[in-house]
């Protein structure tokens, strides 16, 4: 068997959970032109109520994500309200909002590490730990199940994204904010949505990362790093983008975590983070960024 | 074509900020104020028992001049940097290393530190300085992971065990702050007077420029690159320095504690609390945050919900105080002088 | 009959000082009416202020009896008002069909949609060729079709467009103009804001001179457009042929 592909198929299958990841991140920064420090450690609440859902009444993780998703959607839409609206209307509200991510992500990381402490956590159903054979290759279970509805979930957003009304409104906020506003698209209510929307993918990543990876609130500055550097990669506001640098940097990471030993490969993400910025700053599909 | 419904008009540098000269009442303010801390660690041979305080005096000095330094880049420039703990820890670490391996003295070698600090701030801010806004935060906090990554796997200076350090052995309980807290002091001026002449000069009026509209700030002829890049890596100098004296305090050096983003937290909600872009502001957040810090850690104990506090006051000032108290007085026009200094 | 009336209105960006500093104006139906002035005049602003994307301070905008102040622009759009921004505005990785299709965003039958879609198609045929191509790739001529066609999907009564030959060759703008000249004759009522003042001129019925934020001058299109002072002031002396001398 050949070492290479093996740890090809291995980065693959994990390229789709972080494509996952990385598609709301990119969504919201897309349509309300904001970074989300907060990301990922909504990600790990997700993480929490699927971990709880399956030690206490057994739901299995993958299933856990309809209870998730609308769960984050609703958490987001509250957030946006209680948050991000009181700013909008202010001069330099980018910055700022950017600023007040990080407040909410401190916070949530605060309360989470207050109610369920520190301690490291991970969900087992029984496929965590099985292995799938494919010929002469090994996939672990968990992974390719993970990436499988991960895949899935991407299409779904794309085809609402595709054709349906409000996919068509979002996808005009994020072209051009003004022409949307003149063709009559509440800009404001898209954010929400979207901000809902994006939150909710958040919610399945984090259903996804209970049982691939151990989770604890302070985890996530390591998480919404990686994620940063995966949009910057593909390129900010491009869900295409998203996919691409997800998919890139996870085979990455795995060639590196194999050939040169697993703590080195965090930091695929971020030489190459710092190499996009030098030689393409807008990443591979994105557009030239505004001030 | 503008991006948002309202166009980001350019507020106008208030005339009421003139870059006025300090006022002979500032002047004696400060001189009363540096006596009265030069003079303070000396009740020790008084009264006695002041350790605690000199503690606390020095953990203030040293966050009053990383707060400034920060304020440098993301306040008079208005890029917010969530990775200033490298500086921090590069100063840690440069001077932990003579120290263990080659014996001098970090009083000596914190300079030192100071500006392979500021060396590092410039060869990083000149790959990712090249873009703007969020991209740039980003990078930032690349930079932690990086760092922190590369110090966890660095066998010579101890991994993630970090290093341990020899104390001032021969100087009795009662002495043993003094030296820290009297260099911290020295740090502390620095950088603060440093933040102050920057204001106070035509570069510090390029990054408020480029803070404002940073294009219309390029087509007016600032140099944007070159000041950005040299405002990162000053800003990096006072907070390189500071951390190889604190790690020289702490007698460890560990990644975990210098390379956690929970300081980047507090140096953003101390300016950001204080005033953004102003010279007095870091210096009052410094100061509030820790006063509250203390307070919270007395009556709560080390929780999280230290971190809650944290991100709760900085969403707060950010969502109703934006300028933050010395912005916000100013606003109002009931600056006191002995905090107006811009 | 009087269809829209600006009056007293003083608007202005976020904080920002007042542009419009208490301009009235009287829009009848039918009738083409062309805004000139020098820039920051708050032509654009004008504009804005009567779709909804910017709500007066003061004053009022009243559409069929109407004040339309705090309304969205959505709201404002259902009402029959529509607006082609500077710069075409188009969304550039949408096909044309899907920019028109966004132009009908607020209606929600998507059979009358496409409708609608088919007449701003036989208007503009060269559209339907391009049908499947994205907005970005069409010369700025083509994209400022693009962007009426998109406004016209909605049947206005009224239509905005600001500065719709800005950037184009003068041949191409020229074809602008006679789209508008096209939709005059079907009874549109038209408001034009101009840089190329004569050309907008010419094919108005009426117009107005706007300079700091009021007012100053209207009148019928032509007598604007023969008026010696305001040729000096905002149109430029003609060079037509080289031969005319100012009257």
């Amino acid at each position: 068997m050949n070492q290479f592909v093996q740890v090809l198929l291995f980065g693959l299958t994990l390229g789709g959970v972080y494509a996952l990841m990385a598609s709301g991140l990119t969504l919201v920064f897309g349509v309300m032109r904001i970074v989300n420090l907060a990301h990922a450690i909504f990600m790990i609440l997700a993480a929490y109520i699927a971990y709880f859902a399956f030690t206490i009444y057994n739901i299995d993780p993958i299933i856990s994500i309809f209870i998730t998703m609308p769960v984050m959607f609703f958490v987001g839409i509250a957030v946006y309200w209680l948050f991000f609206a009181r700013i909008k209307g202010t001069a330099r509200s980018g910055e700022l909002t950017v600023l007040l991510t990080f407040a909410l992500a401190l916070m949530a990381e605060g309360l989470l590490g207050y109610f369920f402490s520190n301690i490291y956590r991970s969900a087992n159903p029984p496929y965590a730990t099985q292995a799938l054979h494919f010929g002469p290759y090994i996939l672990s279970a968990g992974q390719f199940y993970a990436t499988l509805m991960s895949i899935g979930l991407i299409v779904l957003l794309w085809a609402f994204l595709k054709y349906s009304r409000t996919g068509y409104a979002i996808r005009a906020t994020m072209q051009n904010i003004s022409a949307a506003q003149v063709v009559g698209v509440n800009v404001e209510r898209m954010s929400m949505v979207a901000f809902g929307i994006g939150m909710a993918l958040a919610g399945a990543s984090g259903s996804m990362m209970s049982f691939l990876f151990t989770f604890y609130p302070g985890k996530h500055w390591e998480w919404i790093a990686i994620l940063l550097a995966l949009i910057v990669l593909g390129g900010m506001g491009s869900l295409g983008g998203a996919l691409a640098g997800a998919f890139i940097l996870a085979i990455s990471s795995a060639l590196v975590g194999h050939y040169y030993g697993f703590t080195w490969s965090p930091i695929t993400f971020f030489l190459a983070l710092f190499i996009v910025l030098l030689v393409r700053p807008q990443g591979l599909f994105g557009k030239k960024m505004e001030a | 074509m503008s991006e948002t419904l309202v166009s980001n008009e350019v507020k106008p540098i208030r005339t009421t900020e003139s870059l006025k000269k300090p006022s002979r009442r500032q002047k004696i303010f400060l001189a009363v104020l540096l006596m009265l801390l030069v003079s303070y660690p000396l009740l020790q041979f008084v009264v006695g028992g002041l350790n605690y305080w000199l503690h606390m005096l020095l953990y203030t000095f040293m966050y009053i001049a990383m707060a400034s330094s920060w304020n440098i880049i993301g306040g008079y420039a208005g890029y917010t940097s969530l990775g200033h703990n490298v500086f921090f820890a590069v100063g840690g670490y440069f001077v932990g290393v003579l120290l263990v391996y080659f014996d001098i003295s970090p009083f000596l070698t914190a300079p030192l530190a100071g500006l392979v600090s500021m060396a590092i701030g410039l060869l990083v801010g000149l790959i990712s300085l090249r873009t703007r806004g969020p991209a740039f935060i980003i990078s930032t906090i690349a930079l932690v992971m990086l760092v922190k990554i590369t110090f966890d796997n660095w066998d010579y200076i101890g991994g993630t065990n970090g290093m341990t350090m020899p104390p001032l052995l021969d100087i009795s309980l009662d002495l043993v702050k003094f030296p820290f807290y009297y260099y911290m002091l020295i740090i502390a001026i620095g950088a603060v007077y440093m933040s102050y002449r920057i204001r106070h000069s035509k570069f510090g009026l390029g990054l408020r420029a480029i803070s404002q509209d940073e294009i219309k700030a390029e087509v007016a002829g600032i140099p944007t690159n070159y000041y950005k890049i040299l405002a990162f890596g000053i800003s990096g100098l006072f907070v390189g320095m500071a951390g190889g004296i604190w790690g020289y305090y702490l007698t460890y050096l560990k990644p975990n504690i210098f390379l956690l983003i929970i300081l980047a937290a507090q140096l953003v909600l101390m300016t950001v609390l204080g005033g953004k872009g102003t010279v007095a502001g870091p210096v009052v957040g410094a100061i509030l945050f820790i006063a509250i810090n203390e307070f919270f850690v007395t009556n709560l104990g080390f929780t999280e919900l230290n971190i809650v506090a944290t991100g709760l006051i900085l969403a707060l000032v950010l969502i109703f105080f934006p300028s933050g108290i010395v912005g916000s007085l100013r606003e109002r026009g009931k600056l006191p002088p002995f905090l107006d200094w811009d | 009959m009087v269809l829209l009336e600006v009056d007293n209105i003083r608007a202005g960006y976020g904080d920002g000082p007042d542009i419009l500093k208490g301009l009235s104006m009287e829009i009848e139906q039918g009738k083409t009416y062309c805004i000139i002035g020098p820039n920051g005049a708050g032509k654009s602003t004008l504009l804005r202020a009567i779709c909804g994307l910017l709500h007066p301070r003061e004053g009022n905008v009243t559409y069929k009896g109407e004040i339309l102040n705090k309304l969205r622009t959505d709201e404002i759009l259902r009402r029959g008002i529509s607006f082609v921004p500077q710069d075409r505005c188009l969304f550039p990785d949408m096909t044309v069909k899907e920019n028109l299709r966004m132009g009908g965003y607020i209606l929600r039958d998507r059979k009358e949609l496409e409708d609608r879609i088919e007449e701003v198609l036989v208007m503009f045929p060269f559209l339907e060729e391009r049908g499947s191509q994205q907005a970005k790739t069409l010369s700025g001529g083509q994209q400022q079709m693009l962007a009426i066609g998109r406004a016209l999907v909605l049947r206005p009564e009224v239509i905005m467009l600001d500065e719709p030959s800005l950037g184009l060759a003068p041949k191409i703008a020229q074809y602008i103009f006679d789209v508008i000249a096209q939709l005059k004759d079907a009874g549109m009522t038209i408001i034009l804001v101009e840089q190329n003042a004569r050309k907008g001129l010419e094919c108005a019925d009426w117009g107005c001179v706007l300079d700091l934020g009021i007012n100053r001058f209207e009148g019928p299109a032509n007598t604007i457009l023969n008026d010696p002072r305001i040729q000096e002031l905002y149109l430029g002396r003609q060079k037509q042929d080289r031969q005319e001398k100012t009257a």
